[in-house]
């Protein structure tokens, strides 16, 4: 049970996260269409994180109400969270920016689709609707890559951000304590961390690059240097009245 | 004849069916296919309603504005709201007269399977020009022969 809520948190707060960061950019990417795109994708994300707190609310016998999620959102103490650093690093690199997008939404997937047909069923009910819009995430990385990397100034800043993420990248499938067993009970296919393969294969493919650093992350007990500002920028508004409905 | 029960359901499913989508001010929201399941149990209402796209900002809005309406129906003291997980909204949902009115009123089209619809001021075909639009359940697109911006909702 501790493992199951832990594997659904690490989701969720890895969405929120990256649902956050993208909001960041709006108002300042460097052209109209990106705003739409880096709101729209940031509004799924969160929306999906808070599809993914319900379901660890529901664990713990709490009904699912706004407040509820944002007290799971917000409000546990840092140890508790289970996001990565992957999702916790924060930037105003744009390059940065486009390659995180596309590798988030690729390990997101093989997440996804490591849930599908999950015996915990309410986890399994979530996985059409969450792809169905993910589908349009990964086409806008995909359009965006596909310009960019086929002028060389572009290509050679992208790479180069692709290099220093790369470090990173393994975070975001760190396994969480006891998913040997959820593996034996069929919540999940496969550990998260064996999943790091395929997105090291992708992120090949896509960049004609092999990144260094894959060796498997370990845990997700603790969080990076950037999650204490990160999150206190998160809480600006929210402390203000905690209580408040919005 | 009908039962007490039977015109108590009527008249939820017309308190219903009062509710506008905040975006589309005018189109009912089971015009708009967000109504699943409505179940009534003596004078409890439970409405199951799905979201277009789950973060959608609009969700709590829309609750709040069923629950209200159907609470004012007599006979009906206490009315349950809940966001479904399945099934998905997918925009063959839209009745036709929600889709005469997205296109009269919001000049917006209903995109249904992978053609691109026409334009709903001339008729004219359509191409794509950005996958995120205003909200979340519209992209842009642009009609090649008005060159009128329409906005296409879609899944």
């Amino acid at each position: 049970m501790i493992a199951l809520r832990d594997l659904i948190l690490a989701f969720a707060d890895d969405e929120h996260l990256i649902g956050q960061q993208h909001t960041e950019w709006i108002g300042v990417t460097p052209f109209l269409e990106e705003d739409l795109a880096f709101s729209s994708i940031g509004q799924d994300e969160l929306g999906h994180a808070a599809l993914l707190y319900e379901l660890a609310l529901e664990l713990d016998d709490l009904a699912p109400s706004d407040t509820a999620i944002d007290s799971l959102a917000y409000e546990r103490p840092s140890d508790e969270y289970r996001s990565s650093a992957f999702t916790e690093y924060t930037t105003n690199d744009w390059a940065e920016t486009i390659v995180r997008h596309w590798v988030y939404d690729q390990a997101e997937m093989l997440r996804w689709i490591n849930v599908t047909g999950s015996s915990h069923q309410p986890l399994a009910e979530i996985v059409d609707r969450v792809t169905a819009e993910e589908v349009y995430h990964r086409l806008h990385a995909d359009a965006i890559l596909d310009s960019l990397l086929a002028n060389a100034d572009a290509s050679s800043r992208l790479v180069d951000a692709l290099e220093r993420l790369a470090p990173l990248v393994p975070t975001v499938l760190a396994s969480v304590d006891g998913e040997d067993d959820l593996v034996k009970h069929r919540v999940i296919r496969q550990r998260t961390d064996t999943l790091l393969p395929d997105l090291v294969t992708n992120i090949d493919i896509r960049f004609g690059r092999t990144i260094t650093a894959p060796t498997p992350s370990v845990g997700r007990r603790s969080r990076s240097s950037s999650f204490a500002p990160l999150m206190s920028r998160m809480r600006e508004v929210f402390d203000i009245d905690p209580a408040a409905i919005w | 004849m009908r039962t007490a029960a039977g015109s108590i359901a009527a008249a939820v499913d017309q308190a219903i069916a009062t509710v506008d989508d905040p975006e589309y001010p005018g189109i009912s929201i089971v015009d708009l296919g967000l109504v699943e399941t409505i179940d009534i149990d003596d004078a409890t209402a439970r409405i199951g309603l799905i979201p277009t796209f789950s973060g959608c900002p609009a969700l709590a809005l829309i609750a709040d504005d069923v629950t209200r309406a159907v609470n004012a129906v007599p006979g009906i003291a206490n009315t349950q709201v809940v966001w479904l997980r399945s099934p998905n909204w997918t925009a063959d949902r839209v009745s036709a007269v929600a889709k005469q009115a997205l296109a009269i009123d919001f000049t917006v089209a209903v995109r249904i399977g992978p053609d691109e619809p026409s334009c709903p001021r001339c008729g004219g075909d359509t191409s794509p020009r950005s996958p995120f639009g205003p909200s979340r359940c519209r992209s842009i697109s642009m009609c090649e022969s008005c060159r009128e911006t329409v906005e296409v909702m879609r899944r």
